[in-house]
């Protein structure tokens, strides 16, 4: 893993706290959090359940907004858009990677790669070239007349991800994109997450449990109960899920720099 | 437009359900149109049946209440008069049915002719029934149900006189729009002269032709003015406002229609609403998704009503074309039919389509506008979450 660097920022969450009524009880799923990422890294949002880390990506990503603070992501304070201003901001500058794909089954490959250049202005026949060329990015340029029902899971997350990535975003987030994968499939997306960024500059976060994702990432932050994991607490965490992906070795190798910055 | 791939596709994602909506709201606006037809084809066969020189005097205060046989001398002097015949009721029931199963009525023999000259009886038929005093002239209908010939003698037994009479069929109204039995009124008088009784002198019911169309409404005012104040006023309206009258029954029967159509239509909405709401629920993660990376709300809704509107118009197309098959087929069988002449009047006119199309839109739009406004409305995140 790279160390933290001092980049400009591309994602700058400022004291952000997320709360919200379930029932008659009021949830902190996010306390007083701020971090910093930096534009081409690629970075994890680490954590047990209800730590807070999706709902950290959800504010990223312009999905939900903060009860309290700020989120800057390329110096637009996301707070200032209203939802459908917020909707363009992410068709634009967002690709997005779910656990369970959510492909549309009744369309072919190509067309649920170019479904979000829909919102785009561009010809037919130039939205569905660009499908291609984001197919062909992630391997499956021989699928793309292939329905979601005759793709296995891996494939039909490279389907997913060229979704992602057919607008061009600055930013990817992914949420658990290896969760419903075997192992051979999911070190396959983690590398080809890892070849975004690398050969396309791309600025990923992934939101994960797989302690696998340590081996790609550059940086990743931990959260528990809502509460952004530093100094010692986070090394111990680091450590912990080294330990678990069979972590010596890893840590030989440089792993996850824990802190506020990446 | 260009979110037409992806409302073509997803309006086939599930081919059965898609089908069996769509036939819901296509059988709805069959039956509709059907019905709709019915007010316009019921005053065409009014038209049909009526005659538009003709028209009726009863007693005011009712067609089973009778009048003078004597006011209708009076009638014929009435200016604008071609020609008045009394009708009585016999309630004449044939033997082996044992009550009265087609209308029968004593009437003039000399006038009968000259009041219904569009009836369609032979020349030498009228001359035999004014000839014969026990002669009957019968509709066709009645003749083919009983299998009955001219010259075979029938015996009715009256249900409202004390008599039973012998007729012989002389003549036959050769259409199926007059199921009439007709005998000339001298018959049943001497009948009850010899039962003791006093003879025939009421007339049930007084038709009378005018000879010229004009003048029909000031024949009519002037005979209900001759029988003011009289011990039985009279009532006079034109043979179409008697029939409509007289079925209207009917009216009752089609306004009943109506509601119930409109019930079926509203059931059907909600079929169709529940379907959307399925269809809708069932996609629930993929407008999660749809709605993450970056779709509108209006987009959203507007896909998803599509779907509905898209459906329901194959589904009003096919329902008015189907409407129009049959009653096409409908009007041709009355080609070979005159039993089924009638139906030809129940045409399914520009209009009616209209309204047809526009009840399958209205039907689609009401059962996808919920289902499409709840999935739009939501937040992005809370529609992860319900997913997810």
């Amino acid at each position: 893993m790279e160390p933290v660097a001092a980049r400009e920022p591309l994602i700058q969450i400022l004291s952000v706290s997320r709360r919200y009524v379930r029932g008659v009880d009021e949830v902190h799923a996010l306390e007083n959090v701020s971090l910093s990422i930096a534009a081409g890294r690629f970075v994890a949002f680490m954590g047990p359940s209800g730590s807070g880390k999706s709902t950290l990506m959800n504010l990223v990503s312009g999905i939900d907004r903060p009860s309290e603070g700020e989120v800057l992501v390329a110096g637009q304070s996301l707070g200032e858009l209203d939802e459908d201003e917020l909707a363009e901001w992410r068709a634009r500058h967002v690709g997005l990677i779910f656990q369970f794909f959510n492909l549309i089954p009744v369309l072919d490959a190509r067309d649920n790669v170019a479904l979000p250049l829909l919102l785009t202005d561009l010809a037919k026949s130039e939205r569905l070239r660009r499908a291609e060329t984001a197919l062909r990015v992630v391997g499956l340029e021989e699928r793309t007349d292939h329905y979601p029902r005759t793709l296995s899971g891996g494939e039909q997350q490279r389907v997913a991800i060229a979704r992602a990535i057919v607008t061009d975003p600055d930013l990817i987030v992914a949420d658990e994109p290896t969760g419903d994968l075997d192992a051979r499939n999911a070190e396959a997306i983690l590398e080809l997450l890892r070849r975004l960024k690398n050969d396309f500059g791309k600025t990923i976060i992934m939101v994960t449990h797989d302690p696998r994702a340590l081996r790609f990432v550059d940086h990743a932050f931990h959260l528990d109960k809502g509460l952004l994991l530093e100094g010692e607490d986070a090394e111990r965490a680091d450590r912990a899920v080294q330990l678990a992906a069979g972590g010596g070795l890893l840590s030989a190798a440089g792993a996850a720099r824990p802190g506020g910055a990446a | 437009m260009k979110y037409a791939h992806l409302v073509w596709k997803n309006l086939w994602r599930n081919k059965l359900r898609t089908a069996m909506t769509g036939g819901a709201i296509m059988l709805a606006v069959v039956l509709v149109c059907l019905l709709l037809t019915m007010p316009a084809g019921m005053d065409a066969m009014l038209n049909d049946f009526a005659n538009n020189t003709r028209l009726t005097v009863h007693n005011k205060a009712g067609i089973v209440y009778s009048m003078p046989y004597s006011f209708v001398r009076k009638v014929r002097q009435v200016d604008g008069v071609a020609a008045a015949v009394a009708w009585v009721w016999f309630g004449g029931a044939f033997e082996e049915d044992g009550r009265v199963t087609f209308p029968n009525f004593a009437v003039e023999a000399e006038q009968i002719g000259a009041v219904f000259p569009d009836y369609p009886i032979k020349p030498e038929q009228l001359a035999d029934f004014q000839r014969y005093r026990d002669g009957a002239i019968v509709g066709r209908q009645v003749m083919n149900k009983y299998g009955w010939k001219i010259g075979e003698r029938v015996t009715l037994k009256s249900t409202v006189w004390p008599v039973d009479l012998d007729f012989r069929i002389v003549g036959v109204i050769d259409n199926d729009r007059a199921p009439h039995f007709w005998f000339n009124r001298e018959y049943l008088d001497q009948a009850l002269r010899e039962k003791g009784r006093n003879g025939l002198g009421i007339a049930g019911t007084i038709w009378v032709r005018a000879t010229d169309p004009r003048q029909v409404g000031s024949i009519m005012r002037k005979v209900d003015e001759m029988s003011r104040n009289s011990e039985a006023e009279t009532s006079s309206e034109t043979e179409k406002s008697f029939f409509s009258n007289f079925f209207g029954s009917l009216q009752g029967l089609v306004t009943i229609i109506l509601i119930v159509t409109g019930l079926v239509s509203l059931c059907i909405v909600f079929i169709a609403a529940n379907t959307a709401s399925m269809g809708v629920r069932e996609r629930a993660g993929e407008i999660a998704v749809m709605k993450a990376i970056g779709f509108p709300r209006r987009v959203i809704f507007g896909t998803l009503l599509a779907e509905a509107a898209l459906l329901s118009i194959f589904a009003g197309v096919a329902g008015v074309l189907l409407a129009l098959g049959l009653t096409g087929a409908l009007k041709a069988a009355a080609g070979f039919s005159e039993m089924l002449g009638p139906l030809g009047n129940f045409i399914v006119t520009p209009f009616v389509v209209v309204q047809g199309l526009f009840l399958s839109l209205f039907v689609g739009m009401l059962a996808g506008v919920v289902p499409s406004f709840g999935a739009a409305r939501k937040s992005v995140v809370q529609s992860l979450h319900e997913v997810f």
